[in-house]
């Protein structure tokens, strides 16, 4: 697979401290997708309930959530294909349902794949080219995008889902929008697809591009993303830059020593907390583990242990979500 | 618009149903055209002879419906109307245009199969023979009635949007509801789509509607349910 917009595939494909400063620079910027008190609701269930939240440009936003919490319907809303009960979407300040669709705009990619089984994989570009006004060596070259050229001529109905999900992506790629927005893009697709795509998401949003991508899995994603959007039945849980989401876990020092009660004195002192550990230990929490050895040090206590213990983003997750009680 | 209709020209053409289409369509042209001229008996009437030269417009209606309908079951709509830079309605009345221009191909495919073997075993009948007249007007009554069939077809696809459900929609108001209201009102008959593509195609004759009425019944409804099914495109959810 090769690179979009020209760009160098970097060696990780994950998120580096110059695509943080990327993304950074859309901070001030007006969003480039508003989403504002969007209800949708079919008969008597409500899918999504009074979601509000904003997506910049030059990030990556993930759009996070379990199961059927309503991502797909929310992000349906968002692209103007289901028409919200209450609220809406805007792209620019426009709302969406006044947006003229363009592949050049918006690129959307939303499961399944929204090929038919009996049309080949390049005929199914080929049709998309032509009522999007692009020209035809736009399909070779989203072909070769995603590394589908091989299996151009071969019905989709024989792709695997993995395949199917290459040519979803190379739809929403066609007109090299400035926004993409992607539902679970991860889903089929192999190690080595999974960091083409981080490298292509990574890279737009480099390049000023806006690219909102759900997904039920944060830990993976979130190697990826920027800014997060977190919902739970269908209800706002969490909106903001995943650093403080990374932070927002309780994270707590152990530390092994024989002067436990002086320990928590000095701990006391400098603003920190203590919780007696099984065997002897205690758990720290409000300073980190350099502060802990830090103190430890210049008082004079001999630690035997220090380890620091981060909550993962999965446990930040299933804290706003319960999803670990599910 | 020509860039839409191109799309949708691409889509209708590339799945194996336009060939299922075409075969289905000549192979009933074939026989219904041996039926009539070759083992029903003597035709010595014209409107008997007619009727070898028809062919069965129900096939475009289903080919209409079935590609408009199966754009929804395999959520093929959705992309297509995210990239074509016009609102929904738009993009409906380009895919329905390009079933109407696949419909006028397949019917001249089936009209010229009907034609070419019922008219040489039409002139062993006794009667009066059929004029080039004759036979244009037939010809252009199937084309007619194709075009329009394929046309009221896709808009109701558009509908229904579930091909499964579309054809047994189709099947049940064919041979049920319209043997009924056969019963209870024969000339009401030919004021739905089916008597009146009926007629137009010379499938059935000796009726009190003529053969530019229909055109204009069956006009009539393919332009009510296209205006129908455009409208309510803009307003329903894709996906």
């Amino acid at each position: 697979m090769t690179s979009s917009r020209g760009v160098g595939i970097r060696g990780a494909g994950d998120r580096s401290a110059g695509d943080r400063s990327a993304g950074d620079r859309g901070a001030g910027d007006p969003p480039v997708i508003r989403v504002e008190g969007l209800t949708k609701r079919y008969g008597r269930r409500t899918a999504v309930d009074d979601l509000s939240f904003t997506v910049r440009s030059g990030r990556v936003t993930g759009f996070f959530g379990p199961n059927g919490a309503g991502k797909t319907t929310a992000l349906k809303a968002v692209v103007g294909l289901a028409r919200p009960t209450a609220g809406g979407a805007f792209l620019r300040g426009t709302p969406v349902t006044a947006v003229r669709p363009d592949a050049r705009l918006l690129g959307v990619h939303i499961e399944p794949c929204g090929a038919h089984p009996g049309r080949t994989g390049r005929a199914h570009l080929r049709s998309l080219a032509a009522l999007a006004g692009l020209p035809r060596r736009r399909v070779g070259e989203v072909l070769e995008l995603v590394g589908l050229e091989e299996a151009a001529r071969r019905r989709v109905g024989k792709y695997s889902l993995g395949m199917r999900q290459r040519l979803g992506l190379a739809a929403a790629l066609l007109g090299d929008p400035e926004i993409l927005v992607l539902d679970e893009p991860v889903n089929g697709l192999d190690p080595q697809g999974i960091r083409w795509l981080r490298t292509l998401v990574r890279e737009r949003a480099a390049h000023g591009g806006t690219v909102l991508l759900s997904s039920h899995m944060l830990g993976e994603a979130a190697q990826t993303v920027d800014d997060v959007v977190v919902i739970d039945r269908g209800r706002l849980v969490h909106a903001g830059a995943i650093r403080d989401l990374e932070r927002s876990g309780e994270s707590a020092v152990a530390v092994r020593t024989a002067e436990a009660g002086r320990l928590s004195a000095l701990v006391a002192a400098a603003g920190g907390r203590t919780k007696a550990a099984g065997g002897g230990g205690l758990l720290v929490e409000g300073l980190d583990a350099a502060e802990v050895a830090r103190l430890a040090h210049r008082e004079g206590v001999l630690l035997e242990e220090i380890v620091e213990r981060t909550a993962s983003l999965e446990d930040a997750f299933f804290g706003l979500t319960g999803g670990a009680d599910r | 618009m020509s860039r839409l209709l191109r799309g949708e020209l691409i889509k209708a053409v590339t799945t194996r149903s336009v060939l299922g289409f075409a075969l289905g369509g000549v192979a009933f042209a074939a026989l219904n055209a041996l039926a009539i001229a070759a083992w029903s008996g003597t035709l010595d009437e014209v409107p008997e002879k007619e009727e070898a030269l028809s062919a069965l417009p129900i096939l475009l209606l289903l080919w209409g419906l079935v590609g408009t309908a199966g754009e929804y079951r395999h959520r093929t709509a959705a992309p297509a109307a995210l990239v074509a830079r016009r609102h929904r309605g738009v993009v409906l009345s380009a895919r329905i245009t390009a079933y109407a221009l696949t419909g006028f191909l397949l019917g001249t495919l089936t009209t010229m199969v009907s034609v070419g073997l019922a008219l040489p075993l039409l002139s062993d009948h006794p009667g009066p023979d059929l004029t080039s007249g004759d036979v244009g007007a037939v010809v252009a009554g199937n084309l007619v009635a194709f075009v329009l069939s394929a046309i009221l077809g896709a808009a109701l696809g558009a509908l229904i949007r579930s091909p499964v459900l579309g054809v047994v929609v189709l099947l049940v108001v064919n041979f049920a509801v319209v043997p009924l209201l056969s019963g209870v009102w024969e000339a009401g008959v030919n004021l739905t789509p089916f008597g009146a593509a009926g007629v137009l195609s010379r499938m059935t004759h000796h009726t009190t509607l003529s053969v530019v009425s229909a055109g204009w019944v069956l006009a009539a409804w393919t332009v009510a349910v296209t205006l129908v099914a455009v409208l309510v495109e803009r307003r329903r959810d894709l996906a």
